[in-house]
């Protein structure tokens, strides 16, 4: 299988495409003899000569404008501005005409044009040799922005937009351009536009990448399979218009995104990602976004530059986090079961079948229930809470034997002579009191109140339904629940 | 010009003011968005197109350009329609204010907002030509306040270098709506930028529709034949306010503006080379075929909001 690097890839498309059709032109400073700065140029005008391949004066606004006058006459311009850092004095034409021609003609005039241009950081390039610019174009309607990551999409994507009848960005990755090599079919090649490609796929979480970042989130995927952590990473290929059908169908299946850009995060393509995810309903736990801070450049300094650029381990680093996220959304966690055979049906009080003389009785229960749930046998801090190791029992036996304020828990019982039920309080210090009603026929109302901080209602039905099995064990006393 | 071509050049002048004048009125009551006077302006137009081939050559027009696309063939209901902004506009199909012309059948580049961009497209354009060697020329008009844009320099320059076969006409009227010359450029007028980029350049007084003609014939027919770009510096004076949105009693004094248009109004020139009889009967022919225009595009229907996003992409 024949191997090109990227930038051979370019070089291919637009030779072949010259050959098939006379009406493609290659517009750009230094797309002549030189070959281009990065030489995807190169040869051509040797080929196709000087009416064809033309040297542009340093004007980015004319050479985008041009190609726009060309398109117009239905040539097909393929113009290039040498680094996508210097293509903001070409958007006037770009987004303010290129873009809107047909709609503002009512389908009368159209402009297909191709801008290719080399973007993104990696090789010390500086602030104004490095930028992605995909946001600012991705959000014109009207003009299409691709952004291949490999040798056959950088020469399927390209013939794709120069017959394409509409104006399409090329943006090439210009760290690809000789580090990433593959296998590129010969011949006539087509990519569709508008088609995100899975370049690996996955269970647990979907990266959303391009350029050179799909390399390096596909780095960091196989770092992570190794763990156990099995990443889908989608090539998006398309900028504009979203391959949104391949994106959401990623998404149903693993329902975590990460999205991975160099350009700086704040309204960048992953806003807009993470809003399609959000709007489809597809997520179980927020997106993570791994993109450059936003500050205004890429520093030229190499360690700067590489603090401000996604790399393969801080993409990782994000997949660990998203991959360990609890899933917070209200309908996919787990619903507490509609029965739970271990909780009273009342489940704050419970009927516990005692003797008149019950005090040592009801201390062993509860020092038995205690041990089993010892957040009701513990101290509540903001600092965290404390469950203690030993069960040591405050009896409030009444005005003549009150509580001392002392112990883990509280046990309030009044005898005889107190109510059939109340609900004690929660002394400081404690997290759960338990009072014991009088005991009417063999019977009596047994309640408990917790700190709701440290205690969840649920376990204290269960706390209640451990103490009651201890009173009641071996005593072969009739076990109820109270139905209430 | 033969007395034929004068003859064709003062009916579409009349036309054009005709239509000027209702427009005019018509937004100041409200009922339209947007007038673009072009009262002043209109021998230049009428200059070049007269000289240029029809369906052949290419014009990147000047939004007070609405002389030349009478001449071009535009008629009266098509510019009252895009007056309307109705989506039966042939020329912004109710998408873009008046004066954004632009019809492919009539060899017209579509308009755009921002001043002068249509002048790389304009380049674009002649560039195809030579391309496709087709023998046609582009003209490209705007204004002296858009002269003042890098864009026009850029493109200047990029047709100079490669010989285009194009023609720069700036309709130099000394106002970018309330700024005056002065405070644009320093020079008195513009055409000795030609010379900057290598290029013939042409001074012509733009209200003598017979000068204007002859100038463009000049320079279209030696871009035609290989010689590349003219520069025109077609001198004019705008008698309106810029638009129907600008006040021009803030910033000029109105009684200069009418003592200019007394003494050089294209309309009296133009009227002054063809037969009495024939321009007032040309005038009352006109004057209904505004009339007509104006009612007619009126009752015509807005757009459906169903179509709104149709033809964003192919």
């Amino acid at each position: 299988m024949r191997e090109l690097t990227v930038i051979e890839a370019v070089r291919e498309a637009l030779g072949d495409e010259m050959a098939r059709d006379e009406r493609v032109v290659v517009l750009g400073e230094d797309v002549g003899k030189l070959g281009g700065v990065f030489r995807a140029t190169e040869g051509l005008l040797e080929r196709f000569g000087a009416r064809r391949v033309v040297d542009m004066p340093m004007a980015e606004t004319v050479i985008a404008g041009v190609a726009v006058g060309l398109a117009m006459r239905g040539l097909r311009p393929v113009a290039e501005i040498q680094f996508a850092d210097f293509i903001h004095a070409a958007m006037d034409h770009l987004v303010g005409e290129a873009a809107k021609v047909r709609w503002r003609t009512g389908g009368d005039w159209s402009c297909p044009m191709v801008l290719r241009t080399a973007y993104g950081g990696g090789f010390r390039g500086g602030p104004y040799h490095s930028q992605s610019v995909e946001a600012f174009y991705a959000h014109a309607p009207g003009l299409k922005v691709v952004a291949p990551s490999t040798p056959a999409d950088a020469k399927g994507l390209l013939i794709a937009a120069i017959r394409d009848p509409d104006p399409v960005l090329v943006l090439e990755h210009k760290r690809t351009y000789r580090a990433i090599r593959g296998h590129v079919p010969e011949g006539d090649y087509v990519v569709p536009i508008g088609r995100a490609s899975v370049a690996r796929e996955g269970r647990d979480a979907t990266v959303l990448a391009y350029g050179m970042m799909l390399h390096e989130s596909l780095a960091a995927a196989e770092s992570l399979a190794s763990d156990g952590i099995d990443v889908e990473v989608v090539d998006l290929r398309t900028l504009a218009p979203l391959d949104r059908a391949t994106i959401l169908d990623s998404l149903a299946k693993t329902r975590r995104l990460c999205v991975v850009h160099e350009d700086t995060i704040t309204m960048g393509l992953g806003a807009e990602l993470c809003a399609l995810a959000a709007e489809a309903d597809v997520l179980d736990v927020p997106p993570v976004r791994v993109a450059m801070p936003d500050i205004p450049g890429i520093p030229v300094d190499d360690v700067l530059e590489d603090a401000v650029l996604p790399n393969r381990a801080t993409i990782r680093d994000a997949l660990i986090r998203l991959v360990a996220r609890e899933r917070t959304r209200a309908h996919d966690t787990p619903r507490a079961r509609a029965f739970d055979s271990a909780i009273p049906q009342a489940s704050s009080i419970v009927e516990v079948a005692l003797p008149a003389e019950h005090t040592r009785v009801a201390v062993d229960a509860l020092v038995e229930a205690a041990g089993a749930f010892p957040r009701c046998n513990a101290t509540f801090a903001w600092t965290g809470i404390v469950e203690h190791p030993d069960v040591v029992v405050d009896l409030d036996l009444g005005p003549s034997a009150p509580a001392r304020g002392l112990g883990t828990i509280t046990l309030v019982d009044y005898g005889a002579d107190g109510s059939d039920l109340a609900i004690p309080f929660v002394r400081p210090g404690q997290t759960a009191a338990v009072r014991i009603g009088a005991v009417r026929d063999g019977r009596a109302y047994v309640a408990c109140a917790v700190d709701h901080r440290a205690v969840d209602g649920a376990d204290v039905g269960r706390f209640l339904a451990a103490f009651k099995a201890a009173a009641e064990r071996d005593r072969r006393l009739r076990v109820t629940a109270h139905a209430g | 010009m033969t007395s034929q071509e004068r003859e064709r050049a003062y009916r579409a002048l009349s036309l054009a003011r005709a239509l000027d004048d209702r427009m005019w009125r018509l937004a100041r009551a409200g009922r339209a968005h947007f007038a673009v006077p072009c009262s002043g302006h209109e021998a230049i137009g009428i200059g070049y197109a007269l000289a240029m081939r029809p369906g052949v050559d290419w014009l990147a027009p000047h939004y007070r350009d609405l002389a030349a696309l009478i001449v071009l063939g535009m008629s009266p209901r098509d510019v009252m329609l895009c007056f309307f902004s109705r989506p039966s506009d042939p020329n912004a199909h109710g998408r873009q204010p008046y004066a954004h012309f632009g019809s492919r059948a009539l060899h017209v580049l579509s308009q755009q907002g921002p001043q002068p961009n249509h002048c790389s497209h304009g380049v674009g354009c002649a560039w195809g030509s030579q391309l496709l060697d087709d023998g046609s020329v582009t003209v490209i008009a705007f204004g002296d306040g858009g002269a003042q844009k890098g864009e026009v320099h850029e493109s200047m320059n990029v047709a100079a270098i490669h010989k285009l076969p194009c023609v720069f006409v700036v309709h130099r009227n000394g106002w970018t709506q309330s700024v005056a010359r002065e405070d644009q450029y320093a020079t008195q007028t513009l055409v000795a930028r030609a010379a900057g980029y290598g290029m013939p350049g042409i001074a012509v007084d733009g209200m003598d529709v017979e000068a204007m003609h002859a100038a463009a014939s000049e320079a279209i027919e030696r871009a035609r034949a290989g010689g590349g770009p003219t520069l025109i510096d077609a001198a004019c004076v705008r008698f309106m306010p810029n638009t129907s949105n600008d006040d021009d009693s803030r910033y000029r004094d109105r009684a200069e503006v009418d003592a200019l248009r007394a003494s050089g109004d294209p309309l009296l020139r133009a009227r002054a080379l063809v037969d009495a009889q024939f321009a007032a009967a040309v005038d009352a022919e006109n004057a209904a075929l505004a009339d007509d225009a104006a009612e007619w595009a009126e009752a015509q229907p807005l757009g459906d909001p169903a179509t709104v996003a149709d033809h964003a992409y192919a």
